[in-house]
This record gives C-alpha cells, structure tokens and sequence, in this order.
C-alpha cells in the first residue's frame, strides 16, 4: 500500500469543524464497586440502568437542565427508543453509535445545525449477563462475518482475530514478545494511580512473559477486562458550550477511514495493520486541527488488546513505520515515559467501555483532574481508535 | 461424550456459502473467479469487489498457497476444539486468504512464508474441512 496522506487527492474535511464543538460534561458508573458486586453473584444494574447513571453524573458534572439538550445518541448495547424513552429525552436528532462514531456524529449533528446540545448515553452489563466475544454466538457477528465465518477451523473469540495480527506483524517489523509486554506494564503503572481502576496491581515484564497465553502470541495480561457499566457524554456547539460551561474541552478535529476491503478473510488485518487507514483518518484530523503528533500531551488508544497500541503509534505518526517497537522500549509511554498513553490504565486495566471511558479520560486529562496520573500542563489530548478498520482520530484540546 | 456434544461447528451458510462447501464435501475445492477481471473471491458473494462484475466462474484452486500467520489455541471455546489447537492465515495462489488449521504438526517460530498444500479432513461428525500441510 502507498502512503496514504495523499489518499483521496489530499482532501480533508472543512477546516470549520475546527473546534466546532466541545465537551461540557461526562459522567460514568462506578466501576470498582459493580465489579466487585458482579464478582459476588450480584446484577448490581442492566445496560439501560448503568447508561442512566452515568447520564445523571453527566448532567451534574455539566451543571446544565435536562432541557438544554436537543440531540441524543445511544450507544450500541441498548434500544435507542427505550434509552430516550427513560432519559425522558425527545430530541430533535439522533443516532445509534460505537463511542467514537458517536462523537463522530455528535460533531457533525452540530456542525449541520440538527442540534446544539448532544446528550451520548452507553451502558453494558457484559459481565453480569455473560455476553460472549468468542463462540458459535460471539457478540458482533451480524454487523462483522469475520467474527464467525471462521469458526468451523475453531478460529473463535475476538482475542484470536488480534493475536493473528500480533504474530504477522512481529514477523513483519521484527516486534519482540517483550515489546508487546511493555504496553500491558505501562497501562498497570497508569491505574496503579487510578482510583477508578479495577485492576491497579503494577506488573512487570517478567510477570507478562510468565503469564499464560489465552491465544498464543497473546498473554492474559494482553486482553481487556470485561465489566460492567455506563460512560454519557454531553457535547455541545462550541459558542454555546462557552456560555454554558466556565470548562469546556473543545474537538480540535475528527479524521475517519476505512479499511473494508479484505475485513471477512482478515488481510486488512494481516497484511496491513490498518496502517492505510489509520494514515489517512490521522492526516485528516491533523489538517483540521492544524496540529500533529508533536502537540499531543496524551494519547489515548482503543486497546480491547494491547496489540492496538503499537499499530496505533505507527499508523497516527508517533514512530516510524517498523519502529514502535523501539519507541516503546525507548520513549515509553507509561508514567515517566516520552508519551503517557492509556492514563487510565485503558481496557485492559481500568475498565472495558468499548472506546466511552477513554473519551472522559480525555476530558479529564484536559482539566487537570487527574491526580496522581495528572499528566503536566496537559493542552492536546488525542484519542485513536481501529475497531474492525474504522480508524478514527479525535483530537481535544483546550 | 455424544456425537452431538463434538459437532465440528457450522459454516455460514449464505447463498454462495454452498457450491464451496459442496466442492469440499467433493474434494475439491471451487471459489469464485471474476470472468471480467479474473479476481478470486474469498469468502465466496453475489460480485467482484474489483470491477463489481456479478459475472464469476466457479473454478477449482490449485491447493497451493502460502502460510502468512499462526496462533494457538489455549483456552476451550467449542466442544469441537479440545485445545491446544491451531488456526492459520494462508494466502492462496489465487490470490484470497483463507482461515484454517495446520494438519500434521503444530506451527512454530519462522514457519510464516513456508508453502503451503490444501488437504481435505474428515472431522469426527462426517464434516470435511478444507486444511493445510507443509508442502513437501
């Protein structure tokens, strides 16, 4: 594949969607205590019921009245009807969507004038009900066949599709198992100093190496959490975001492409990492925001697996393509390290939202709210995301 | 253990799933080929996604192909796949690549780029599955 910035003619979306919108509250479930609860036998909530809490925290943490909002997004767990129906929203927009196609759409609803103030409501209860990501009725596989086209062969779960693209794509960049361990070390070291975080015990590189392996070359420690919960957002026009919030967080640019040529038979994966995609959704977003990877205080990267991240640092600019080996080992991207990534400890150790949590992470790291994680002087914050190859890039800023 | 306990699972059987399976059960397998631009399609559909012609020939593979990654199973998902099991991408002469399994022997460090020959399996449930071998 070509190098892609120039994919497309060099076309990039209207610089006005620069800081178009802004985020003006967030507001999540609390993680720790249904984790335990479920773990006790409990249904602590259902995915409606975790959607409406963090829905409640995010009106308080915004400060605003249930009426200023005009557009509702559900996330994909629950009946967009019946989230609105409990919500007591009845905008005048909406949409069905993943976490970042959400603020996706939100930003475009906006920008269209459909809508000024965007409530996004995502809640799961995968853990408490048992939601399967590998077997004959793996969750996903109506919108995605190459979740269960393979499964004659035994070639099932979610973790097998990213292990598949672990092995070819140490044999291609020369990427060591010790490099892959180094992504589930640092996100430990991150929730270590996350309250919020389910899993906070640090690990090292000798803990991964002698974890075992769930599909080998992918160690225990290489998969995400599965928990419950709820993430809601509220996003807003951004002249209206200024009056309404004394601490609006702004999306500097949003870029999107995708990989769907070769999804079912796994080449887009395989083969190419993504890379193409990823190159142009970055290259997009870093027009409209006029900013580029040397700006970015954080960066936050969708990791189901932790194999996302090194993909992520080559496909979004941080390292050269066949060196994130290296920038992991030598930047690092745990705490002290040149670019703290996942700060909350991600999917894999604080808690698995499906891409919602990071997006608050994001707001969170931008206000200075941080804590102990807090990373200094944060101004640009940048969220990645690759699921199935609908590579995004969201950049926030302040 | 029943017979039904360890049935091999299920293909996706859509419309153009069926003249492939039915060219396994034959050994010898058929994808579809673009009469237009000659592309080989992988998973079998209704046209080719280079020129969009709906105009394919089924015609039968070489059974060569080439091993392009690897991973093994250590956990247990399906009565079928007591682990530990493999699973590998093999890119066809053809062109597509094709999810399947290692016959013979397990795959190791340095085994991707290594030729592959198609083999057909007959699973304990009757099932044929399509799988591989080293050549030679």
């Amino acid at each position: 594949m070509t190098p892609s910035p120039l994919a497309f003619g060099g076309r990039h979306p209207n610089p006005r969607n620069k800081r178009a919108a802004a985020v003006i509250g967030v507001g999540h479930t609390d993680w720790v205590r249904d984790w335990q609860r479920c773990r006790a036998g409990e249904q602590p909530n259902d995915s409606l019921g975790y959607g409406l809490e963090a829905f409640r925290n995010a009106l308080k943490d915004a400060n605003i009245n249930r009426d200023e909002i005009d557009g509702l997004i559900a996330g994909p767990t629950t009946a967009y009807e019946r989230m609105g129906e409990l919500a007591g929203l009845n905008p005048r927009w909406g949409d069905q969507s993943d976490a970042v196609m959400a603020v996706s759409q939100a930003v475009m609803a906006i920008e269209a004038g459909y809508a000024e103030v965007v409530a996004l409501i995502y809640g799961n209860d995968q853990r408490s009900v048992g939601t399967q990501y590998g077997g004959p009725a793996a969750m996903g596989g109506n919108a995605h066949l190459s979740y269960v086209y393979h499964s004659p062969w035994g070639f099932t779960s979610q973790g097998a599709l990213y292990a598949l693209t672990l092995q070819s794509y140490k044999h291609a960049r020369g990427f060591t198992e010790r490099e892959m361990g180094e992504v589930s070390v640092a996100q430990r070291g991150w929730s270590s100093l996350n309250p919020n975080a389910i899993q906070r015990k640090r690990i090292s590189i000798e803990d991964y190496l002698a974890s075992h392996y769930v599909c080998q070359p992918l160690h225990l420690f290489d998969y995400c959490l599965i928990n419950d919960g709820g993430v809601a957002l509220i996003i807003a026009e951004a002249e209206r975001a200024k009056k309404l919030s004394s601490r609006p967080v702004f999306i500097e640019g949003i870029g999107r492409s995708d990989l769907n040529s070769g999804a079912t038979s796994l080449e887009s994966r395989v083969d190419e990492f993504y890379l193409p995609a990823q190159q142009v959704a970055a290259a997009q977003s870093y027009a409209v925001s006029g900013l580029g990877p040397k700006d970015m205080d954080v960066l936050q990267v969708y990791d189901s697996f932790s194999v996302h991240v090194p993909l992520a640092l080559e496909g979004y600019g941080y390292a050269k393509v066949g060196e994130a080996g290296k920038f992991l080992r030598e930047s690092g991207i745990g705490p002290g390290g040149k670019l703290p990534t996942n700060t909350s400890g991600g999917h894999l150790s604080e808690t698995y939202m499906q891409g919602w949590a990071h997006q608050v992470e994001c707001v969170r790291q931008l206000r200075g709210e941080c804590g102990d994680r807090q990373v200094k002087d944060a101004r640009h914050v940048h969220y990645t995301s690759d699921v199935a190859g609908k590579c995004f890039s969201v950049i926030y800023g302040v | 253990m029943s017979a039904t306990e360890v049935k091999t699972p299920r293909p996706v059987m859509g419309l153009y799933d069926k003249p492939m399976w039915e060219s396994v059960r034959a050994g010898a397998m058929k994808l579809q080929r673009c009469k237009h631009c000659a592309t080989w399609l992988y998973p079998p559909g209704p046209s080719c996604p280079k020129c969009l012609s709906p105009e394919l020939e089924w015609t039968r593979v070489s059974g060569e192909g080439k091993i392009v990654s690897w991973v093994v199973f250590h956990r247990h998902y399906l009565p079928a796949y007591p682990p530990p099991y493999n699973a590998i991408a093999v890119r066809l002469a053809e062109g597509p690549t094709m999810i399947s399994n290692l016959e013979g022997t397990m795959p190791e460090d340095g085994c991707i780029g290594r030729a592959m020959r198609l083999v057909y399996v007959t699973m304990p449930d009757g099932v044929m599955l399509p799988r591989w071998r080293y050549e030679g």
